[in-house]
C-alpha cells in the first residue's frame, strides 16, 4: 500500500507518472506532516488497489503534476491555497478559496463578454455554492466554479476525536450519504489497525450504502424531472425517495442511516433490524421505485430536455478523473465495487456503463443502478452469520489505512494516519470533490436554461466538495 | 402527462394530517433523549462522557440535556443505558424565553401575512442532508402547500427564513445580506442541531450557531430534522397553538 523508504517528492513525481502511465488512475494528493517532515502522497488506484506513493518536501517551489494532468489540479491547488505548499506551474492560478473580490480575476474584463456571479445562495433549496459564468448572451463562454464556501474543519476535526467515534464525523462530512461515509472511515481505520471485519457486518454495511444510493439516484432524478417541468413525476419520484427514508428509519433509527455504521462493523441490532424490514417492505418498495422510474423514462418531453444536453467525451472524463456516474455516463469504468476486496463485490459485467455522454446517459446509469441496486441488497441481506462487532482496540498503535466505497456519486476515498492510538491526519477525497472540476466542461455548447439540468444529471454534494 | 395523472390518483391519498393531527415517527427513530430517574452518577458521567457535542450536562449530581446540541447518534444510550433513554418524539422545536409570550409576539408578527408564507432557504454550512429533508417537506407525503407555505427565489417576498448548517466563515456574509434584503416582519428558523447550536463544529474553524449571525426565533434540533420536525418548527414559527405544538423553552 505505501512504500516504507523515505523518498523525495520528484522522485515520488517519477513513480506517480510510472504509475498512470502504465495504466493507474490519478486519484488525488494529500498534504501530510508525519513526524518532523512535511511530505506530499500522492494516490493512484487500479481495480483492485489504492497506492499511496509519498514524498517528502525537500525542495520547493514543486513540479506541478496538474500541468501534465488535468485530474492533479485541484488536488495541488487545494495544498496550495489550504496549506501554504508552494508549487511550479500549477495552470490555474486563481484561489481555490471562497474570493472576496471575484470581479478582479474575471477572464472576459474588457471584452464583449459579460461576466455573472451566481451564487453562492441561489433560490430554491440548494447547497451554497458560486460560479462565476462569462457569457455573451445566452451560451456559457466560460464558467468558473468558486466552491469551499461550506469549509467547515472536518479533516481537521476528525484528530479531536477518538478513533471509535469518528465514523460520528464522518457522518458530518455528508450527511446525505451518510452510511458510505462511516463505512469508508471505518474500513480506513480497520486498514490502518489490521482489524478483520466479519463478512455479515460488511454486507449489512453494502446493504445500507446501495438503499443509500437508491434515495440519492431517485433524488437526482427527481430534480431533473423537476426542471423539466414534470410536477407530477417529480413529486412522485420524491414520494419513492421519502418510502426510502422511512424503511431506514426503522431499520437504523434515523431517515439518512446515520449511527449504524462503527468502526468494527456495525452497531448491535442494525443487521436483524434491517433483515427484518426489508422483508417486510423491500418489494414494495422496489415496485413502487421501478414504476415511477419507467414513467420518467417513458416521458418524452423530459427525454427531450435530456439527450445531448452536457456532454462531455470519455477522454475528458479519463483526464479528470472522474468517477461514479458521471464517468459511466460516458463509458469510463470506475466503480469501486468490482475491487476484489469491497465489502460485498460485483462482477465485472454488471457495471453499469452507457457510452452517450450526455444528461440523458448520466439518468439512464443512475436509472439501471436503482435496479441492480435492489439486486445487491437482496444478495447482501441473504450472507449468514453473525454481526458481532469486531474489538476495536487502538491505543498505543500506529498505521497508515486507506479505503474507498463506492458513493452514490461515485469512488470515495479516505485515508487514516494512527498515531498512538489517535487520528493524526485524515485525508477524503469525495467523488463530488473529483467531479466538480469536470462540470464546467460540460457547459460550453449550453444555454443558461440548461444549466440545472447538467448540474442534476451530475448529481454531486457541496458538503463533502468543502468539507 | 395523462399516465402520471392517472398514476397519482391510482396511488390515493397518502399526505400527513399533521399538524392538525397527531402523527408518529417510527418508534425505533432516535429523537428525543431523556435522562432516567435515580439514574447512578457513574451511569451519568458515562452518558455525559459518550456525548460528542456536550449535549448532556452535568451539575450538582444531576444531569440535562440540551437537546440543540444532540446529534441523535445514539451513543449516550449505547454506553449508558441505565443513565438514558431515548424516544420517538421528533417535536423538538426551541423558542427563546416564556414560550407562550414568545408564540404571540410571532402570532403578532406574522399575523399581516395572511393566509400564504413565504419560505427563503439558505444554507450556511451544511452537510446536505437538512436541503433533502427541507426539499422533502414539498413532497406527496408532508405537502406543505396545503398548510399555506411556499417557497420563494427571492429574499425579497420572503416572510421566513430557513437556515441549514453550521455557519461557516465564508458563509456569515450572505446569509446577513440574506436576512437584510427580507422584508418586516421575518421569521428565521434555525434547522438542524449544527444550525441550533454548532453540535460538534469546533468554533476554531467556523463561526458557529446562525444566531451568531443573525437573530432566530425558533431552533430546530435534529440530524437532520425528520420533515414532521420541520413542520413541527414551522407551526411554532408561525405562533400557532395547540397543547402538543408547545414549544419547549430549554436550550
Amino acid at each position: 500500500m505505501r512504500g516504507a523508504e523515505q523518498i523525495g517528492v520528484r522522485e515520488a513525481l517519477q513513480r506517480v507518472r510510472a504509475e498512470i502511465a502504465a495504466g493507474r488512475r490519478f486519484v488525488g494528493a494529500y498534504y501530510d506532516t508525519p513526524g518532523d517532515t512535511r511530505e506530499i502522497c500522492y494516490v493512484v488506484a487500479d481495480r483492485d488497489d489504492l497506492t499511496i506513493v509519498a514524498g517528502k518536501i525537500d525542495e520547493e517551489p514543486i513540479p506541478a503534476l496538474s500541468s501534465e494532468l488535468p485530474a492533479a489540479d485541484w488536488a495541488e491547488r487545494e495544498m496550495r491555497d489550504f496549506y501554504g505548499v508552494r508549487f511550479d506551474g500549477i495552470p490555474e492560478s486563481r484561489s481555490l478559496l471562497p474570493d472576496a473580490n471575484p470581479w478582479a480575476n474575471r477572464r472576459g474584463a474588457g471584452s464583449e463578454l459579460s461576466t455573472i456571479l451566481y451564487g453562492p445562495v441561489r433560490s430554491g433549496i440548494v447547497e451554497s455554492a458560486r460560479w462565476i459564468i462569462e457569457t455573451a448572451g445566452e451560451d456559457f463562454i466560460a464558467v468558473y466554479p468558486s466552491m469551499f464556501f461550506k469549509h467547515r474543519g472536518l479533516e481537521r476535526l476528525f484528530t479531536q476525536v477518538d478513533v471509535a467515534r469518528a465514523t460520528f464525523v464522518a457522518e458530518h462530512v455528508s450527511g446525505a450519504t451518510a452510511a458510505s461515509h462511516a463505512t469508508c472511515l471505518a474500513r480506513a481505520a480497520e486498514a490502518a489497525l489490521g482489524v478483520k471485519v466479519s463478512r455479515a457486518a460488511n454486507a449489512t454495511r453494502a446493504a445500507l450504502i446501495e438503499l443509500e444510493r437508491i434515495h440519492q439516484h431517485l433524488d437526482a432524478l427527481a430534480k431533473l424531472a423537476d426542471d423539466g417541468s414534470l410536477a407530477v413525476g417529480s413529486a412522485q419520484t420524491f414520494a419513492a425517495k421519502e418510502l426510502v427514508h422511512r424503511l431506514l428509519a426503522e431499520a437504523t433509527g434515523n431517515r439518512f442511516a446515520r449511527g449504524a455504521v462503527c468502526v468494527g462493523g456495525v452497531f448491535d441490532g442494525v443487521a436483524q433490524a434491517l433483515q427484518v424490514v426489508c422483508t417486510r417492505t423491500l418489494d414494495g418498495l422496489e415496485h413502487e421505485v421501478r414504476s415511477v422510474v419507467a414513467g420518467l423514462f417513458a416521458t418524452q418531453s423530459l427525454l427531450d430536455r435530456l439527450i445531448n444536453t452536457g456532454h462531455l467525451n470519455a477522454d475528458v472524463v479519463r483526464e479528470h478523473g472522474a468517477v461514479g456516474p458521471v464517468a459511466r455516463g460516458s463509458g469510463v469504468s470506475t466503480d469501486a465495487r468490482m475491487s476484489a476486496d469491497y465489502l460485498f463485490s460485483i462482477n465485472e459485467g454488471d457495471e453499469v456503463l452507457v457510452v452517450d455522454g450526455d444528461a440523458a446517459a448520466r439518468a439512464r446509469v443512475r436509472a439501471e443502478e436503482i435496479k441492480r441496486s435492489f439486486f445487491i441488497i437482496r444478495q447482501a441481506l441473504s450472507v449468514e452469520g453473525a454481526t458481532v462487532r469486531a474489538c476495536v482496540e487502538p491505543s498505543g498503535r500506529n498505521g497508515t489505512g486507506i479505503a474507498r466505497v463506492e458513493s452514490p456519486q461515485g469512488e470515495l476515498v479516505y485515508m487514516v494516519r494512527i498515531v498512538d492510538g489517535a487520528l493524526a491526519r485524515v485525508w477524503i477525497r469525495s467523488a463530488s470533490f473529483a467531479n466538480w472540476p469536470l462540470f464546467v466542461h460540460a457547459l460550453p455548447g449550453n444555454i443558461f436554461t440548461d444549466f440545472s439540468f447538467i448540474e442534476h444529471s451530475f448529481g454531486l454534494i457541496q458538503a463533502e466538495t468543502d468539507r | 402527462m395523462s399516465t402520471w395523472i392517472a398514476r397519482g390518483l391510482h396511488r390515493g391519498i397518502r399526505t400527513t394530517r399533521y399538524p392538525g393531527a397527531q402523527a408518529e415517527m417510527p418508534q425505533e427513530y432516535r429523537g428525543r433523549v431523556h435522562i432516567t430517574e435515580h439514574a447512578s452518577q457513574d451511569a451519568l458521567q458515562h452518558a455525559a462522557d459518550a456525548c460528542l457535542s456536550r449535549a448532556i450536562e452535568l451539575s450538582a449530581g444531576s444531569a440535562r440535556v440540551r437537546t440543540s446540541r444532540c446529534f441523535q447518534c445514539g451513543e449516550c444510550a449505547r454506553r449508558a443505558p441505565e443513565a438514558v433513554r431515548i424516544t420517538s418524539d421528533f417535536e423538538l422545536a426551541i423558542v427563546e424565553g416564556d414560550p407562550e409570550t414568545v408564540r404571540r409576539r410571532l402570532r403578532d408578527q406574522v399575523r399581516s401575512l395572511g393566509r400564504s408564507v413565504m419560505i427563503r432557504h439558505v444554507d450556511a454550512g451544511s452537510d446536505a442532508s437538512c436541503e433533502q429533508e427541507v426539499q422533502a417537506l414539498f413532497n406527496p407525503f408532508y405537502d406543505v402547500n396545503r398548510l399555506g407555505l411556499f417557497l420563494t427565489a427571492t429574499p425579497r417576498h420572503a416572510d421566513l427564513l430557513l437556515v441549514t448548517g453550521v455557519v461557516t466563515h465564508a458563509m456569515a456574509e450572505p446569509l446577513r445580506q440574506t436576512y437584510e434584503a427580507m422584508p418586516e416582519p421575518r421569521v428565521v428558523l434555525a434547522v438542524g442541531s449544527a444550525a441550533a447550536s454548532g453540535s460538534i463544529f469546533d468554533l476554531q474553524d467556523v463561526v458557529g450557531p446562525v444566531d451568531r449571525v443573525i437573530p432566530v426565533d425558533v431552533r430546530i434540533p435534529g440530524a437532520p430534522p425528520p420533515p414532521l420536525a420541520i413542520i413541527h418548527g414551522l407551526w411554532v414559527g408561525l405562533g400557532h397553538a395547540s397543547a402538543h405544538f408547545a414549544a419547549k423553552s430549554s436550550t
